[in-house]
C-alpha cells in the first residue's frame, strides 16, 4: 500500500477515535480478554478457546468462546465466535455470537512499528444487544521484546440497553525467551476497571503449519475491592 | 463512570504513528531463492542496527512458510512468487530461519556481522535485480544432501 495514503488513513481514524474518546465513558462490563497482534498470514485457518474467571468480592462468573477463524486475503483474518457464560443460577449455556474481522495494515517490520485494525459485531443470545468495536492493533517489537497496544471504541446499542460509546485499552509487554515459554505483563484499562498481572504465553510447532499457541495471565484488580482477580486461558490451533 | 483519559491516549497514538512513518529511507537489499526446497545461499551476512530488506523468490511449485523464532517473522511464499520480508535492526549473531512445509531441508541463517564487517551490497543489488540467483549474498554456503 502506498505509504502516503497509509499515514493518512491512519491519521484519519486515529483522530476520528479519540475526537470520539475524547467524548465518551469507560465501559461497564469484562475487558480483560486478549491482546491482540496485527499480523495475519495468509491460508491461516485456526479454531480458538478462550476461558476466563473472574473472582471478586461479588462472587465468581466464567466465561467461555469458542471460535473458528479463517485468513480470506493475504492481510484479512475473519473469525466467528460461540460465546458461553455462567449464569447466577450455575447453568452454563450460550450468551452471544460474535464476528471479528482483523487487517493487517502494515508488513511486518517494515516501518517503525506495526499496525492493524479490529472490526467486531457481537448480539447477546436472547437479548437485543448489539456491540460494534473498532479498533487499532499496534506492535514494536526490538530485539526479543515486544510491546503490544490494543486501543477499542465500542458503540452498544439495542433495546435492552442504553445505547453508548465505550472504550478500552489493553497493553502487552513480552520477552520471546523461547517458543514455548515467553513471559509477559498485561495492562487493562477500561469499564472503570484497571488491572494489571503477568502472563505466559508460548507455541508449539508441528507438521506444516500446524502449530499450538497458549496464553494464561493472571490480572488483579487495581480498583479497590479486598478481592478482584481475573484468570484468563486460551488455547488456539492453526492448521 | 470516570472519564477516561482520552486525550492523552490521542497524544501517544498520534506519536507512534508520526515516528512509525517518518523513516522511510531505502533499506539494503538482500535476495534468496528457494529451489527444491532448499534455501540459496543458506547463509545472509547483513549489517548490525540496520532494517534490511529480504527478497526471496519462490522457484518452487509449492508453497513455502518462512519461519523464525529467532527473527520473530513467519511469512507465507507462494509458488513461483517472490516475498518481501523486512528484519532488523538486530545485534550482531546468528539468526536461523527455515521453511515450515519442508522443515528439514529449507533451512538457512542470518548472520548479522558488526558495521564495519558488512557486506556493502550496492552493487550486488543492481546484480540482483538482473539475475535472482546471483544476488545481494554476501556468502553462499553449498547445500550437502
Amino acid at each position: 500500500m502506498n505509504c502516503r495514503v497509509l499515514t493518512g488513513l491512519l491519521r484519519i481514524i486515529s483522530i476520528s477515535l479519540a475526537i470520539i474518546f475524547s467524548h465518551v465513558v469507560v465501559a461497564d462490563g469484562v475487558v480483560v480478554d486478549k491482546v491482540y497482534h496485527p499480523y495475519v498470514l495468509p491460508n491461516e485457518r485456526e479454531f480458538e478457546w478462550r476461558m476466563l474467571s473472574h473472582q471478586n468480592d461479588a462472587g465468581n462468573s466464567l466465561g467461555q468462546r469458542i471460535a473458528y477463524g479463517q485468513s480470506i486475503t493475504e492481510n484479512i483474518m475473519v473469525e466467528v465466535y460461540l460465546v458461553g457464560e455462567r449464569d447466577s443460577n450455575d447453568d452454563f449455556g450460550l450468551s452471544a455470537y460474535e464476528i471479528e474481522t482483523r487487517w493487517m495494515i502494515t508488513e511486518q517490520g517494515e516501518y517503525w512499528a506495526d499496525w492493524g485494525m479490529l472490526f467486531e459485531v457481537e448480539k447477546e443470545h436472547k437479548r437485543d444487544i448489539w456491540e460494534f468495536t473498532t479498533g487499532l492493533l499496534f506492535e514494536k517489537e526490538y530485539g526479543r521484546n515486544s510491546l503490544a497496544l490494543n486501543a477499542f471504541l465500542i458503540y452498544e446499542t439495542g433495546s435492552d440497553i442504553q445505547n453508548e460509546f465505550e472504550t478500552e485499552l489493553r497493553l502487552q509487554y513480552r520477552y520471546r525467551w523461547m517458543p514455548q515459554v515467553q513471559p509477559a505483563i498485561e495492562i487493562y484499562v477500561g469499564e472503570d476497571y484497571t488491572g494489571i498481572g503477568p502472563a505466559f504465553m508460548g507455541i508449539q510447532r508441528f507438521n506444516g503449519q500446524k502449530q499450538l499457541k497458549w496464553e494464561m495471565g493472571f490480572i488483579t484488580g487495581l480498583n479497590g475491592d479486598n478481592k478482584d482477580h481475573i484468570l484468563r486461558l486460551a488455547i488456539e490451533y492453526e492448521f | 463512570m470516570s472519564n477516561f483519559p482520552m486525550p492523552f491516549i490521542h497524544c501517544v497514538i498520534m506519536t507512534l504513528l508520526i515516528v512509525s512513518f517518518s523513516s522511510l529511507a531505502k533499506r539494503p537489499e538482500f535476495q534468496l531463492r528457494l529451489n527444491n526446497h532448499l534455501f540459496y545461499p543458506a547463509e545472509i551476512e547483513i549489517p548490525e542496527n540496520t532494517k534490511v530488506k529480504l527478497i526471496i523468490h519462490n522457484q518452487d511449485n509449492t508453497p513455502e512458510e518462512f519461519d523464525s523464532f529467532d527473527l520473530n517473522r513467519e511469512k507465507v511464499i507462494f509458488p513461483k512468487k517472490k516475498a518481501i520480508i523486512f528484519i532488523g535492526p538486530l545485534l550482531p549473531g546468528r539468526y536461523d530461519f527455515f521453511g515450515e512445509f519442508n522443515p528439514n531441508s529449507a533451512q538457512g541463517t542470518i548472520i548479522v556481522v558488526p558495521n564495519k564487517l558488512a557486506p556493502d551490497n550496492t552493487e550486488s543489488e543492481k546484480n540482483a535485480s538482473k539475475s535472482p540467483s546471483n544476488s545481494a549474498v554476501v556468502k553462499e554456503i553449498n547445500h550437502v544432501n
